[in-house]
């Protein structure tokens, strides 16, 4: 348990966000937090449609149950969020 | 006695220079202050400044210049024409103000290095005069909004901006400091003059004197004139020292240092001037859309002025290029959305008809900026203002110091440009800035951004409430909609029209 900073690319906002997360948070955790900051205020939020993480500019989605503490991540390393299907 | 004709005697005296007997020439001008590009001082006695003026001459016509702006200010102070300004105007001024006056103090020193380190005597001629021109300026941009400040408290920041740590003033230091307060004469005059001044701010304070006339802001139209008749004397101060140096093989040398100031001066003119002219300005004294303005001023007439000159155009140009299309709207999202970390109250400039006017200058602005706005409108209509504002930071870039942004929507392309150097993981907001961080790490690498100070624990408590005691921003200072939000009536008119239809 540790707070972990990583920066946010959320889908459909236009700037790059600070969300302080926990390295035992799963991706599906991250992209909530990251969530807060975005949706609701400058994204519409997508019925039918849950959240994603990958790294920056990969396309690979990373598991949802992936830990923040396994996932390797360097602290500040942007993240994207992107909306997928349910 | 008869009076010789000044260019009977000009240029003797002012290349009537000593051969140091009792210093060497380094003690005489230490390569760190006085460049180190390794000519010898008969390299720079070739310096020929287009501008010559004598010291007679300057003082007679400066003090015309300041009986003008002062009568008109005296002439103009009952008329309470800063009381019934637009809102939007008066955010204007109070950005304009706060990022500027103290900065052209700094601005004197900066010439007042190129007056005593330079080795081209006609460069030591222009700043002592450019110095003074700086001093003048500061002065005057302390002294016009005084008589505001007891009418609004957001007024002080034209002379304590400097002294925060709020995030534009970081910027605007980050900038300053890197191109005119730690740099020797030659690129100072590279990188301050001829890339900042011809380049950029021909541009603020033409743009500026025209809105402000607009606005009836007559004293405001006059300073900022007076203002530049100086700036487009000294900014002519390092277009000779780049011809000598292009003649004596420095070419490379000189157009990095054109590239990197251009760059930064960009990056701050996204922030101040994009909004102020396509969202702030009322639409019915807009001119030009500010992306028309930089084609006009930018594009084309440094272009010219660069290849003149026998440069290149900065490696970047094409990103630039798109850049003024996009960059300014996402600093207006920015800086509105973070409003109360403004000293300034900005205007949204998001009615219909304003939406109208971008879509028509930007085609595509409602499909991508347009998207964020829409859920910011919907909140403001529906009372919800609590989304409204933000609740934790925006990441900053570690060389301009302002958001990492790019365009939302459906056309979603935002870049993060990261760098680890020496186990530090650094963000830049573009190529260009990750590039002249690259150029030379050591210089930059120790700062500390908005973010790197809060995440370092240098923001206490760890929230807004902490983040604005942090930046300096009191109670009454603190930003927020410039018009109260009286210009989303129309939507929820519009609402109230679709729902009984
Ligand atoms: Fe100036
Ligand atoms: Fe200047």
């Amino acid at each position: 348990m540790a707070l972990f900073p990583l920066t946010s690319n959320f889908e459909g906002d236009f700037v790059l966000q600070l969300v302080p997360v926990d390295t035992e948070h799963t991706m599906d955790e991250v992209a909530a937090a990251a969530a807060v900051h975005s949706v609701g205020r400058r994204v519409r939020d997508r019925p039918g449609h849950i959240l994603r993480v990958r790294r920056h500019g990969s396309t690979e989605l990373l598991p949802r149950n992936l830990k923040v503490a396994e996932a390797g991540f360097k602290p500040t390393e942007t993240v994207d969020i992107i909306w997928q299907a349910a | 006695m008869a009076v010789l004709n000044r260019m009977d005697w000009y240029d003797l005296a002012r290349s009537t220079n000593w051969t140091p007997k009792y210093v060497t020439e380094d003690e005489l001008f230490p390569p760190k202050l006085s460049g180190e590009f390794g000519l010898p001082l008969a390299a720079w006695e070739n310096y020929d400044e287009p501008y010559k003026q004598t010291y007679p001459e300057y003082v007679k016509v400066q003090r015309e210049k300041d009986a003008g702006a002062y009568s008109v200010k005296a002439a103009l102070e009952r008329s309470r024409i800063f009381e019934n300004a637009d809102p939007g105007w008066k955010s204007v001024m109070k950005a304009h103000y706060g990022a500027i006056a103290r900065g052209e103090y700094a601005a004197a020193s900066a010439e007042a290095r190129m007056m005593r380190f330079s080795k081209a005597p006609g460069m030591r001629n222009m700043s002592t005069l450019g110095c003074m021109d700086e001093i003048r300026h500061g002065q005057m941009q302390l002294y016009f909004p005084h008589e505001h400040v007891a009418k609004d408290r957001q007024i002080d920041w034209a002379f304590k901006a400097y002294d925060t740590n709020e995030w534009a003033m970081i910027a605007a230091r980050h900038f300053f400091d890197d191109i005119m307060m730690t740099r020797d004469a030659i690129s100072v005059s590279i990188m301050l003059t001829f890339s900042f001044e011809t380049g950029f701010t021909n541009m603020q304070f033409l743009g500026l004197a025209a809105d402000a006339a607009e606005a009836g802001d007559h004293t405001f139209a006059n300073l900022i004139s007076s203002i530049q008749t100086d700036e487009s004397r000294h900014a002519q101060i390092g277009g000779p020292a780049l011809k000598v140096l292009i003649e004596n093989g420095k070419k490379e040398e000189a157009q990095k240092r054109v590239d990197i100031a251009v760059w930064g001066a960009w990056k701050l003119f996204s922030v101040l001037t994009g909004p102020i002219m396509d969202y702030y300005t009322p639409l019915e004294h807009r001119k030009q859309s500010f992306k028309e303005f930089m084609e006009e001023w930018i594009v084309a007439q440094f272009e010219r002025a660069l290849t003149d000159m026998g440069l290149d155009l900065p490696w970047y140009w094409d990103i630039f290029l798109k850049d003024i299309g996009q960059t300014h709207h996402g600093m207006h999202l920015g800086s509105y959305f973070w409003r109360p970390t403004l000293w300034w109250n900005p205007a949204a400039g998001v009615t219909p008809d304003e939406r109208a006017w971008l879509e028509e200058k930007y085609p595509g602005w409602n499909d991508t900026w347009g998207q964020c706005w829409d859920v910011f409108i919907d909140n403001v209509v529906d009372g919800n203002m609590a989304k409204t504002y933000p609740e934790t930071l925006p990441y900053v870039c570690n060389m301009c110091q302002l958001p990492i942004l790019g365009v939302p929507g459906k056309g979603w392309d935002v870049k993060d440009y990261p760098l680890e150097y020496n186990g530090r993981l650094y963000h830049f907001g573009s190529e260009v800035d990750r590039w002249v961080f690259q150029q030379e790490p050591e210089r930059y690498a120790g700062h500390l951004s908005i973010v790197d100070r809060f995440l370092a624990g240098m923001i206490q408590p760890m929230d807004l409430g902490g983040a604005l005691q942090y930046m300096g921003l009191a109670p009454g200072e603190i930003g927020d909609d410039a018009h109260n939000y009286a210009w989303a009536e129309v939507y929820r008119a519009l609402r109230e029209t679709r729902k009984a239809g």
